[in-house]
């Protein structure tokens, strides 16, 4: 794998404390271009949390992040806005604006922070929806659309936006089995397309097929991170194999 | 008998106009009640603690004390005392709307309380500023499930606006009771008058049913 030299983002000593709880202690990391990092762990190691204090959707109580070279300024607001356009973010229960139908739901961000005219937001919504298979479901509303489609509108909302990283919050956990697979095939696309992600997941078939490094997250801290073979390989000795060879045991997934 | 409906009809006109002035203190009460109440809400929701305090204030004093005194209080003894000087109508309305615009911000600040959580945070992570996020995501959403308790907020001050009457205001009330002091056909004129009444409240509630259809959010059950 070659890596160019500077980091697209950096994350640095995060951390964070909630109702007196360490959450997250002095997590680091770095995401170059083109990158898919994994994070995989038990419920309550901080995966999530470390995700939302990236895009500073929960302030960390310390730690400092950069895109490209610039670091945050996360009290400046407008820089605060301009980053987050630049992070696209993918929620475990989509979180799609209810009121507005699929498209309307991309296009609303392009109307309203990127400044797009109403035909331009609508004709970029439209090619974004095609390209996760829902160009025929543009006029409905998420009340209408199964979890699946849901995600997958989701994603397309993110995407509009032309970020330069994706943040992707377990995107799968709240799905039915059958329906896990339309999302996954979207993500796999949008890694071969070279996307640069990180992606919290229960999902270690894929994790196995499609990421460039794997970060084993316990209790707040990133106790270990290396290529899916390191971590992961039937004769690994690391409390990543032990935990994905449970969580194999629970869903009986093969690889 | 047939003197109580000639009353009625001779004075029908003159109650009539009187209609269209209850009328406009409810819609003139309704609207500011609406844009206050809105700002208020959203104050109580996401603004700083002085704001959360003052709204809480307002609130409190609204709601606390009686309509009666609220109209005394303000046409006889506030408006005065800085110096403004407003007719009885007008008077009607800014302390009516002032009333229920305390009782609105509580019905949007549950509104948009119940919203999940999620909504601001997807608007938020797409670079959405809180104000274009509480403008395009949570109010269009909060204002539809506000419709139900908006409606009864609407008869409640379509029959509060009777009270407009103390201050000289010349609507429903305050016409029958002058007809009905002029003929002494008291009972065909109040019943006349209570049926202008419960025709508006009919009426009213009936739009917005039908304004609530119009914007109810397909598939969506709440």
């Amino acid at each position: 794998m070659t890596k160019p030299k500077k980091p697209i983002l950096r994350v640095e000593n995060i951390c964070k404390i909630l109702g007196g709880k360490e959450i997250l202690k002095s997590v680091s990391l770095s995401l170059y271009k083109g990158e898919l990092k994994v994070l995989i762990g038990p419920s309550g190691a901080g995966k999530s949390t470390l995700l939302q204090c990236i895009n500073f959707l929960i302030p960390p109580d310390k730690g400092r992040v950069w895109l490209e070279e610039t670091e945050i300024q996360s009290h400046k607001k407008r820089e605060l806005y301009t980053f987050r356009q630049q992070v696209g973010m993918i929620f475990q229960d989509f979180n799609l604006f209810d009121h507005l139908n699929a498209l309307e739901n991309v296009a609303i961000a392009l109307r309203k922070v990127k400044k797009m005219s109403r035909q331009a937001a609508r004709d970029c919504a439209v090619a974004e929806l095609e390209r996760v298979g829902l160009g025929d479901k543009t006029t409905l509303y998420p009340a209408e659309l199964s979890g699946g489609q849901k995600q997958r509108v989701s994603i397309a909302r993110a995407l509009a936006m032309e970020p330069k990283i994706m943040l992707l919050d377990e995107p799968t956990s709240a799905l039915d089995p059958e329906l896990i697979g339309e999302v996954l095939s979207v993500i796999r696309n949008l890694a071969q397309g070279g996307m640069t992600m990180i992606l919290a997941t229960h999902q270690i078939g894929f994790t196995r097929s499609l990421a460039d490094e794997v970060l084993f997250m316990e209790n707040g801290s990133i106790i270990e991170q290396g290529t899916p073979e390191d971590l992961l390989s039937p004769d690994a000795c690391t409390r990543s194999r032990d935990f994905c060879s449970r969580l194999n045991e629970l869903y009986e997934e093969g690889v | 008998m047939i003197d109580a409906l000639i009353a009625i009809f001779e004075a029908l006109p003159y109650l009539l106009k009187g209609a269209l002035a209850t009328s406009g203190i409810v819609i003139g009460a309704m609207g500011l009640g609406l844009v206050m109440g809105v700002h208020m809400a959203v104050g109580q929701v996401y603004g700083n603690r002085p704001t959360r305090w003052f709204v809480g204030l307002y609130v409190w004093f609204f709601r606390g004390v009686p309509v009666l005194v609220l109209l005394f209080l303000f046409y006889f003894g506030l408006f005065a005392l800085i110096g403004l000087n407003l007719s009885a109508f007008a008077a009607s309305i800014l302390v009516l709307g002032m009333t229920t615009a305390a009782y609105q911000s509580q019905i949007f600040r549950g509104a948009i309380l119940s919203l999940p959580k999620g909504q601001l945070q997807a608007a938020r992570a797409l670079g959405m500023s809180d104000i274009k996020a509480i403008i395009s995501i949570i109010l269009p959403q909060a204002l539809r499930f506000s419709i139900p308790a908006w409606s009864n907020e609407y008869s409640i001050i379509l029959k509060d606006s009777a009270l407009a009457f103390v201050l000289g205001t010349s609507e429903i009330m305050a016409r029958s009771h002058f007809v009905a002091s002029r003929t002494y056909h008291h009972l065909p004129l109040y019943i006349t008058a209570g049926c202008i009444y419960f025709l508006l409240t009919w009426l009213g509630v009936r739009a917005l049913l039908k304004l609530e259809a119009k914007v109810r959010i397909p598939g969506y059950s709440q």
